[in-house]
Parts: C-alpha cells; structure tokens; sequence
C-alpha cells in the first residue's frame, strides 16, 4: 500500500470519491487520477475485510509482561 | 443429678446442656417461619449434607448470625424446587425464607434445622436486587455507558469471554470462522465459567485481563448458550455489570436464554438472545462495510465509462460547432477585410485628394505671399537705393568738403614747406657753388698732373723709349708659354713693325 491509510478513512475517501462522481463533480481531467486512488482505496478496504494482522502469541506475552509488570488498576 | 461440695451446689455439662435442650424443646415446639441470608451454604457431598451459615446483616455489618443444619434429603428436595422455580440452585449469598425448627445438641450446641425454603421468596428478593443493582448504576450515571462507546466499522478483533466447551461457543466459532463471504475475523478466547457462584468473579478478573490488551481488539464478547436458564442470576450483578458498564471496548452479549434480560446484557453495548445472533451482527457489519464497497466499484467503472462517453460524444459535437463557427468567422472575417481594404482605399483616396488640394493652397499661398514679399522687398531696396544714393552724396559732399578743406591745408602746407625747402635749397646751392669751385680748380690740378702722367704711358712713348709688343697671330703675347719654337711672330716697334721667326726660347728665371 501507498501510504498509511486505515481502512476507515479509506472506506470515507470511498465513499467521497462516489458521491463526487455521482454528482457530477469530477471532471474528465481528475477521473484517472480519482479512479487510481478508488482502486486503492477498494484494496485497502477489501483486504482488511479479509485479513487480521493480530497474533495470540503476541498478545498472550503482551498479557503476561503486564501482569508481571503487576496490576496498576 | 447435682451434688452439694462445700456448700455450692454442682451440675454436670451434661446435665446443663440436658438442661438447655429441655428448655429449648419446651420453649420452641413448633417449627416457624424466619427470612436470612445464606452467607454460606457448606455443602459436604461426601455426607450430602449441608451447614448453612446465616447471617442477617444491617448497613453491610452482620447483627446476626447462626448455624444450621440441611439435612440431605431435606436439601435434594429444596434445591430441586430452587432449580425448577428459580432457574438457580441453592447457593451462597441468596436471601431465603426458610421453615426451621431450633434444637439443642448436648455435643453440637444450639442450631437451627432448615426443614423448607420458599422459592418465591428468594425470587423476590433476587428481582429486587437486580431493580436495585440497576437503579446503582443509573444512579451513578454509568448504566449506558459502555452503549456510548463506538464499535469500529468494523467489528472484526473480539475477545471472548466463554467456557472453551461451551456449545454456544463452538457454535460462534464455527459461524465466523467459516463464513461463506471470506471474513476474516480474529479472537481469542479468555475462559471463563459463565454461571454459579464464581462466575462474577472469574469473568472480572478475565475482563481485567482483556483490558490490559485492549488495544489489541474492537469488542468484548461474552458467549454462553446451551446451558438453559440456569445460574443466570449472577448476570444481575452489580459489581459485574458495573464494570462491565465502565468497559473501554464495547461489550456485546450472546448469553443464550428465554427469560428477562440480565443486567449484564442491559449495559452491554448491544445484546444478543444467542451466540449466532451475535456472529450474524458481525456479518452484518461486514456486509454493511463490504457492499458500499463493492457498490463504490461499480459506481465508479460505470460512472467513469459514462464519464468518458459523455466526454467523447460532448467533445465530438464540440468540434463539429467548432468548425462550423470557424467557418463562419472566417467568412465573417474574410468579408470584413475585404469591406475595411474598399474602404480603406476609398478614405486613402479620399485623403490623397484633401491633401493635394491643401498643397496646392499651400503652394499657391507660398506663391502669392512670395510676391507680395518680392513687391515689398523691390520698393525697400528701391526706398533703400535712393537713401542710398542720397547719403551717398550727402556723405561725398562731405568729404568734398573735408578734401578741399584738407587740400588747401595741403597747398599751403605745402607752398609753407616749399618755400622752406627752396630756401634752403640756395642756402645749400650757394655753399655747394663755392665749394665746387674750389673743388674744380683742385680737380683741373689733378688732372693736369694726371694727363701729363697719361701722356708718358701711351705706348708710342712707351716704345719710344725703346719698349715693344710681341704679337701672336695679331694679339700680344702676355704669356711666355704661349710661344713655341717655329711660331710666326710680329714685333711692333716706335717707329715700325718687325716679322720673326721663333728659333728658340729660353725661359726667364724668377728674380
């Protein structure tokens, strides 16, 4: 991916993206550059329906630092 | 029976305690209705048999207190009634109204037999503590505050809270992990028993637990579902629900039951009636999510492909306007040039004229002020001439005048300067006259003496004296040189002439 975007600012951009093309306001000259960004976008948004980057084991030892750590609450 | 010893009379502990059980038995006959707290129930499953401890407690302090004894078939009986009527088995912590007779034993003191307990009474009882534990938290204000809290848009980190064999929990399981649309959702199971009496305080300590990595998931789910509606009464909880209500991730419920809402699912930030609802709504957030999506993708290739249409038809029709409107103003423009060069010419004639007739006043206006200058110029110089001529002889006048004037100065100037120079003149003439006589008379001396002196040079007296002249071919020898041997020489003499032959010469030495 390009840049750092999080899904939901992508789904927002997305949706922006499709309002502005449904009212008309994109112009011949912007389309393929808002078509490009669309597409990413799109990416963004269907890979994260389709993947989690989070791990057990990662937080289990996460979970275990804290509590050796001792509570705090 | 007692003894006397030194006067005090003595009883034996048994005897006493035969005593107390008399007097009990003869006091308390029959048995009576009394409402407590089951702090403990002391259930020994080895014997069957139970010890409750009750105690009955005012501000929180315990101002009562007492043993019982719930013999095992007494308890069977009770707690399938409980089970049956309450949905909740005999247990700690539950308010109960109890038939009870009281007994002494001499070995194991003063207790009370629970011989019934009123269902009905413990439901009451555990329907007001949840209206109370509700009006707590509505009271602090936090009874919807987990509900405030915002779920991501998509849902798709949770943390579980179940019992790993758990069917509702399998059943979740098995929906989100194969979803028939591809949804990736990651969980990890943080077990917990999910009814009875330790229930509460497991799921807390494993809520604890989920806070501390929080950051690692969207939502808390709680899943229980194929227990029935038993031991759900800990659900009502005030001290589980609050921290529940006061959650950083929202906390969805899928607690699978028929009857009224817990607690916990009323601050729960949504509640589910089972674990597959509750997968469902995560799909439903995912379609929710995914169908925008996939519709922004249609939109788009199908507003771009108009777009671009639009675009080419509009750019076709434009080029065809454009041309012809570049036709028209070419002829527009054409026509327009053509009109401005007649007119053009037709002004530059029109100038050319104007100007030539202007020269032409101008010319003829130079040619008459010319001669009215020359007839003015002619009559000045005339004018000037005659003043001219007049000064002229005004100024020759003049000077004639001037001329005479100076010419008489001049004549008698002159007869002035004459007559002095006349005088003068006989002055110097009557001195030179004197003079030249005296000069003459000398002068006529001299040349006496000189003609004397003349006359004895001439050559015929010269030769007299016996000189003569050697001539050469007619002219005197000066010069010895000149005469060589065999030359024919004349010599004259006084009285004649001698003709010679030269037969020798001899050179005179230099004296």
């Amino acid at each position: 991916m390009s840049d750092k975007i999080n899904y939901t600012e992508a789904f927002e951009e997305l949706q922006g993206i499709v309002t502005e093309i449904e009212g008309g306001e994109i112009s011949v000259d912007e389309l393929s550059e808002k078509v490009k960004r669309a597409a990413q976008l799109i990416k963004i948004c269907k890979a994260k329906l389709t993947t989690t980057e989070e791990d057990v084991n990662k937080i289990l030892k996460e979970l275990d630092t804290a509590t050796k750590d001792g509570d705090d609450e | 029976m007692s003894e006397e010893i030194n006067g005090k009379k003595i009883f034996s502990l048994l005897e006493v305690t035969n005593s107390i059980k008399k007097t009990i038995a003869d006091r308390y006959k029959s048995s009576f209705w009394v409402k407590a707290e089951m702090n403990k129930l002391n259930y020994f499953p080895k014997s069957g048999h139970c010890y409750p401890d009750l105690v009955e407690k005012q501000d929180g302090k315990v101002i009562a207190q007492i043993r019982c004894n719930l013999w095992k078939d007494d308890y069977i009986k009770i707690n399938s009634t409980f089970q049956r009527v309450l949905k909740e088995p005999l247990k700690d912590g539950i308010k109960i109204l109890f038939l009870a007779t009281i007994s002494f034993h001499p070995e194991h003191g003063l207790a009370l037999r629970i011989i019934d307990i009123d269902p009905s009474f413990t439901i009451g009882n555990l329907e007001k503590e949840k209206q109370e534990a509700i009006k707590k938290l509505q009271d602090e204000g936090i009874f919807r505050q987990n509900k405030t809290l915002k779920l991501p848009l998509l849902t798709q980190r949770i943390a579980i809270i179940s019992v790993n064999t758990s069917k509702g929990y399998q059943d979740f399981l098995g929906k989100i992990e194969k979803n028939s649309w591809g949804y990736k959702y990651f969980h990890m199971l943080f077990p917990s028993i999910l009814q009875g009496d330790k229930m509460a305080e497991q799921m807390a300590t494993q809520l604890k637990q989920i806070k501390k990595v929080r950051t690692h998931f969207d939502a808390v789910a709680i899943i229980r579902g194929g227990g029935g509606d038993v031991g759900l009464s800990s659900f009502n909880s005030y001290e589980l629900a609050k921290i529940i209500a006061l959650f950083p991730l929202p906390v969805l419920s899928g607690i699978g039951h028929i009857t009224n809402d817990t607690v916990v699912e009323m601050v729960s930030h949504k509640s589910f009636i089972t674990p597959t609802d509750l997968a469902n709504f995560l799909f439903q957030e995912f379609h929710n999510f995914s169908v925008p999506v996939q519709k922004a993708q249609e939109t788009i290739i199908n507003k771009s492909r108009r777009l671009i249409s639009d675009e080419k038809t509009k750019f076709h029709s434009e080029a065809k306007l454009f041309r012809s409107v570049t036709e028209n103003i070419l002829i527009k423009s054409r026509n327009s040039i053509k009109e401005q060069v007649q007119s053009l010419f037709q002004q530059s004639q029109f100038l050319f004229k104007n100007e030539k007739e202007y020269l032409y006043s101008i010319r003829e206006g130079i040619r008459k002020g010319t001669n009215t200058f020359c007839i003015s110029a002619k009559q000045e110089i005339k004018q000037f001439a005659l003043t001219m001529k007049k000064d002229v002889a005004a100024q020759l006048n003049h000077f004639k005048l001037i001329v005479n004037q100076n010419a008489q100065q001049v004549v008698q100037g002159s007869r002035v300067i004459l007559q002095t120079r006349r005088e003068r003149i006989f002055q110097i003439r009557e001195k030179c006259s004197d003079k030249t006589l005296l000069l003459l008379k000398n002068s006529n001396l001299e040349l006496n003496s000189i003609e004397k002196n003349v006359t004895n040079m001439s050559p015929k007296n010269v030769m007299k004296r016996g000189y003569s002249i050697t001539l050469l071919n007619g002219k005197a020898v000066k010069n010895f040189d000149k005469v060589k041997v065999g030359d024919n020489i004349d010599t004259l003499l006084f009285e004649g002439k001698l003709n010679s032959i030269i037969k020798a010469t001899t050179k005179t030495e230099e004296i």
